[in-house]
C-alpha cells in the first residue's frame, strides 16, 4: 500500500505472479481448442447467459474449476490471482462460463470458510470438478438491494430445517443442482441478526421454480418457491444466526471480479474487427482509444482489490468502487460502439455478427448495473468508507 | 513494494502562500526544488530512484501543488540527459520536444556523401526558431530539446538565458514561457545524436509525468471535497449526508482512483519500453485528461461557490488538472496513439501484457 493517504483511491498495483504468464498461454490455447471446436464463443454477458456444463466440465478437467480451492478439497490450490488470469482470459472470449460461475466464485470459497468438514469434502470436488453447480438465493421480491429484508423463514423440525418463502432472481435455479438460500431462523429486533444460510437440493420436494423470462424472451432467472422444502442439519451453512455476516463477506468477492468490466467487452472486439474491412476516421479511433484507456484503467483497480483479497484483507469499499465503475463501463461501452459505427441492432441476424452481438449487449445492459447490488447503493458504500477513515 | 520516503504530514501549500511571481524571482526557483527543509517543497528523488518512486513523488508534487518544475527535472531532463550520456545540471531543468526547429550544423562538412550540409565537421548547430511554451523556462538552469538534426534526431542542452523569453502562463499561473533562437550555436560539447526510440522515451516521459501530477492534483480534490462535505452544514444536517452529495462524491473517488491506477500501471512498462511502454503510457494520459473534467466538476459543484475563489486551495488543484490535460498531448492525441496501436486480434493481449 502506498503510505501517502488514507485515501480509498490508493488501491494497491498488483503484479501478477509470474506463473500467471505461462498460465495464460494455456488458457488461450485451450480457447483456441474451443473456437476450433465451434463451441459458441465471442458472447456478450457469457456469465450469465453462456449455460453449457460441456464447456464448464472440459474446464474442470484443466484444473480451471475452483482452482482457489486446497488441493485436500479436489481444488487446485493456485490462489485468487491465478483464478483472476483464467477468468479474465474466458470472459473476454465470451466464453459459456455461466454453468459453474456460482459454484467458483461464491459457493466453493463460501463452503470452504464457513461449511462444516463433511460439507467441504462433499461438496467442493464436485464443485472443482464441474459436476456440481450452484444458484444464489437471497434476494427476494420485496427485498431488492435491502437484502436484510428477506422473509424467507426456516422453522426448527426435529432433525433439521422447514423452509418456506419464495426467492426471485435465482438464475440458474432450473438446470443447477443447489442454491444456497439466506433465510430468517430466529426474529430479531435488528433485522440483520437472526439470519442463516442453507444448502438446498434444488430436485428437494417442496421446491417449485417458475421461470422470470428477460425481456430478450431468455430463461435465466427463475422464482424459486420454497413450499416447506426439509432441509437436513448437516445443510445448515455457517453458524445459525450468521447468515448476514456470511453474505456480506461475499461480496467484495462478488463485485470486483473482471465480471465486472468484461461484459461487454466482446463486443469491442467485434466493433475492431468491423473497423478493420472499413475506412476509418480519426474520431472513430478516438473513441476506441478512450474506451481502451477506461477498460485498462478499471481493469488495474480491481486487480488491484484481488490483490488485497489474496492478501487477505477486506477491501469492500473499494469493490464496491470498481463495481460501480465497471459495470458503468460495460453499458458505456455498448452505447459508445454503436454510436462509432453506426449499426442496426438486430437479434435476428447471424448468430455472432455484429448487430446480432449489439442487439445482446443492449437488451442485457440495464442488468449490469443492478446485479450485484445497485450502483447508487454502492456510491453511499463508498462515501460512507471514506469519511469513516 | 514502494520505498518512497516523503514525509506526508509536510502542510500542502495553501492558497495564501501560493505566489507564482515570489517563487520565480531570482535563485528561489531553485531552493524550492532542492531544498528539502522548505514546507511547500517536495524534495528532488536521488538520480537513482527508480520510476515508481519518481512517479509517486511526481503525485505528492500534484497533490500539494508544488511551484517548480518538479516532474520536468525529475521524470523528463534528468533521465534523458542520462541516457544521452550529458552532464547533469544540479537544481531546476525543463524540456522541450521541438520537431519544428530550423537546425543546421554551423561547421558543414564537405561531405562526398548526401547532399551538403547534412553533416558537419563536428556537431555543433545552429538553431533557429522558437521554443513554444517551455514549463518553467525563467526558472530552469537548462533546458533539454529534442530536435531533428538534418542527420537525425538529436538531444541538445540549451541555457535560456541565451534565448530571448516570452513570458507565459497556464490557466493554473505555472510559467509557459516562449524561448526565441535567432539563431542560437549550441556548441557540439552540448548535442548528441540519439536513436529514434530516445525521442518516443522522451513523450513518454512527458507525458506520463504529467499524468502522474494530475493523480495528485486529483487525489487533491478528493480530499478537499470530503473534507468540505463532511464540514459544512445545511438544513441541518452534514452535506455528505445527502443522497445526492453522496452519489457525486463517489463518482468523483472513483473517478480520482481511476487516474491514479492508470499512472501506476505505467511505471515498470516505462523501463522496459516498446510497445507495453506506449500502451500503458497512451492509457494513463488518455484517462488523466478524459478525467479531468469530471473531477474538477463535481470538486467544484460540492464545494459550492466558495470553491471557485481564491480563498479557497480548491483551485490550486482544479486549475492544474485543466491545464494539464492539455499539456503533452491531451486525451484526443493519446487516444487516437493507442487505438492505431491494437487491431481486434492484439487488443486483449496488449490489455493483459505483463508486467
Amino acid at each position: 500500500m502506498c503510505p501517502s493517504t488514507l485515501s480509498p483511491i490508493a488501491i494497491p498495483d498488483a503484479a501478477l505472479p509470474e506463473s500467471a504468464r505461462r498460465l495464460r498461454t494455456e488458457v488461450r490455447a485451450f480457447l483456441d481448442e474451443e473456437r476450433a471446436r465451434g463451441t459458441a464463443l465471442g458472447r456478450p454477458d457469457s456469465w450469465l447467459a453462456g449455460w453449457d456444463p460441456g464447456f464448464s466440465r472440459r474446464l474442470a478437467e484443466r484444473g480451471w474449476v475452483g482452482m482457489a480451492l486446497p488441493t485436500e478439497y479436489g481444488g487446485a490450490g493456485r490462489g485468487f490471482l491465478e483464478r483472476y488470469v483464467v477468468i479474465e482470459e474466458l470472459l473476454a472470449a465470451g466464453a459459456p462460463v455461466s454453468a459453474h460461475w456460482v459454484s467458483d466464485r461464491q459457493a466453493g470459497p463460501s463452503v470452504l470458510q464457513h461449511g462444516t468438514e463433511e460439507q467441504r469434502r462433499f461438496f467442493l470436488p464436485r464443485i472443482a470438478a464441474g459436476q456440481c453447480f450452484f444458484s444464489i438465493g437471497m434476494s427476494e421480491k420485496s427485498s431488492g438491494s435491502d437484502l436484510a429484508s428477506v422473509h424467507t423463514r426456516a422453522e426448527r423440525t426435529s432433525d433439521g430445517w422447514r423452509l418456506t418463502g419464495t426467492k426471485m432472481w435465482t438464475g440458474g435455479a432450473h438446470v443447477n443442482d443447489y442454491a444456497i438460500v439466506l433465510a430468517r431462523t430466529d426474529e430479531a429486533e435488528d433485522k440483520h441478526t437472526g439470519l442463516s444460510q442453507f444448502i438446498v437440493d434444488l430436485r428437494a420436494p417442496g421446491v417449485r421454480i417458475e421461470p422470470i423470462r428477460l425481456m430478450s424472451g431468455e430463461h435465466r432467472f427463475n422464482a424459486f418457491h420454497l413450499d416447506g422444502v426439509d432441509v437436513p442439519d448437516g445443510m445448515l451453512l455457517g453458524r445459525r444466526g450468521d447468515g448476514w455476516k456470511q453474505v456480506t463477506g461475499e461480496l467484495a468477492f462478488e463485485r470486483s471480479g473482471p465480471e465486472r468490466y468484461l461484459s461487454t467487452f466482446p463486443l469491442l472486439v467485434s466493433l475492431l474487427s468491423e473497423l478493420e474491412h472499413r475506412s476509418v476516421t480519426a474520431g472513430q479511433l478516438t473513441q476506441v482509444g478512450l474506451l481502451t484507456a477506461r477498460l485498462h484503467s478499471v481493469r488495474r483497480l480491481s486487480l488491484g482489490v484481488a490483490a488485497a483479497l489474496n492478501a487477505g484483507a477486506s477491501p469492500d469499499t473499494q469493490a464496491a468502487l470498481v463495481k460501480d465503475l465497471g459495470t458503468r463501463l460495460e453499458g458505456t461501452l455498448v452505447d459508445t460502439v454503436r454510436s462509432i459505427l453506426p449499426t442496426r441492432a438486430d437479434p435476428h441476424a447471424t448468430p455472432g455478427s455484429h448487430a446480432e452481438l449489439l442487439a445482446f449487449a443492449l437488451l442485457h445492459s440495464p442488468g449490469y448495473t443492478l446485479r450485484g447490488g445497485t450502483n447508487e447503493i454502492l456510491r453511499g458504500i463508498i462515501t460512507r468508507g471514506l469519511e469513516q477513515r | 513494494m514502494n520505498t518512497h520516503t516523503i514525509d506526508t504530514d509536510t502542510p500542502v501549500i495553501s492558497a495564501d502562500a501560493y505566489d507564482t511571481a515570489a517563487f520565480f524571482t531570482g535563485s528561489e526557483a531553485i531552493a524550492v526544488v532542492t531544498n528539502t527543509t522548505a514546507p511547500d517543497a517536495v524534495p528532488l528523488p536521488s538520480p537513482d530512484a527508480s520510476t515508481a518512486e519518481l512517479l509517486f513523488a511526481a503525485q505528492e508534487a500534484g497533490r500539494r501543488a508544488v511551484p517548480a518544475p518538479f516532474t520536468e527535472t525529475a521524470l523528463v531532463a534528468r533521465p534523458l540527459l542520462r541516457r544521452a550520456g550529458l552532464p547533469v545540471p544540479d537544481g531546476p531543468l525543463s524540456y522541450a520536444i521541438a520537431p519544428e526547429l530550423t537546425i543546421r550544423y554551423a561547421h558543414p562538412a564537405a561531405s562526398p556523401v548526401g547532399s551538403a550540409g547534412c553533416l558537419g565537421d563536428d556537431d555543433t548547430l545552429l538553431i533557429t526558431g522558437t521554443l513554444h511554451r517551455v514549463p518553467w523556462a525563467r526558472a530552469a538552469g537548462a533546458v533539454v530539446v529534442l530536435a531533428t538534426a538534418p542527420s537525425g534526431p538529436v538531444l541538445f542542452t540549451l541555457d535560456p538565458d541565451r534565448a530571448a523569453l516570452t513570458p507565459g502562463a497556464n490557466l493554473a499561473g505555472e510559467p509557459r514561457d516562449d524561448l526565441h533562437l535567432a539563431p542560437l550555436e549550441i556548441p557540439a560539447s552540448r548535442v548528441r545524436r540519439i536513436p529514434r526510440e530516445l525521442l518516443e522515451e522522451a513523450e513518454h516521459r512527458a507525458a506520463l509525468g504529467r499524468a502522474a501530477l494530475m493523480a495528485g492534483a486529483a487525489e487533491r480534490c478528493v480530499e478537499l471535497t470530503v473534507a468540505h462535505t463532511t464540514a459544512r452544514v445545511q438544513f441541518g444536517r452534514p452535506l455528505s449526508h445527502f443522497q445526492a452529495v453522496k452519489q457525486e462524491e463517489a463518482r468523483l473517488i472513483e473517478e480520482a482512483a481511476l487516474v491514479r491506477a492508470a499512472v501506476q500501471a505505467a511505471a515498470t512498462p516505462l523501463d522496459t519500453g516498446g510497445p507495453a511502454a506506449h500502451f500503458a503510457v497512451a492509457a494513463a494520459k488518455t484517462q488523466a485528461s478524459a478525467s479531468a473534467a469530471e473531477i474538477a466538476r463535481i470538486a467544484h459543484q460540492l464545494h459550492g461557490a466558495i470553491g471557485i475563489t481564491q480563498l479557497n486551495p480548491l483551485h490550486l488543484a482544479t486549475t492544474r488538472l485543466w491545464s494539464w490535460r492539455d499539456e503533452d498531448g491531451d486525451e484526443t492525441d493519446w487516444a487516437l496513439r493507442l487505438a492505431r496501436s491494437v487491431t481486434a486480434a492484439t487488443l486483449w493481449p496488449a490489455l493483459t501484457t505483463k508486467p
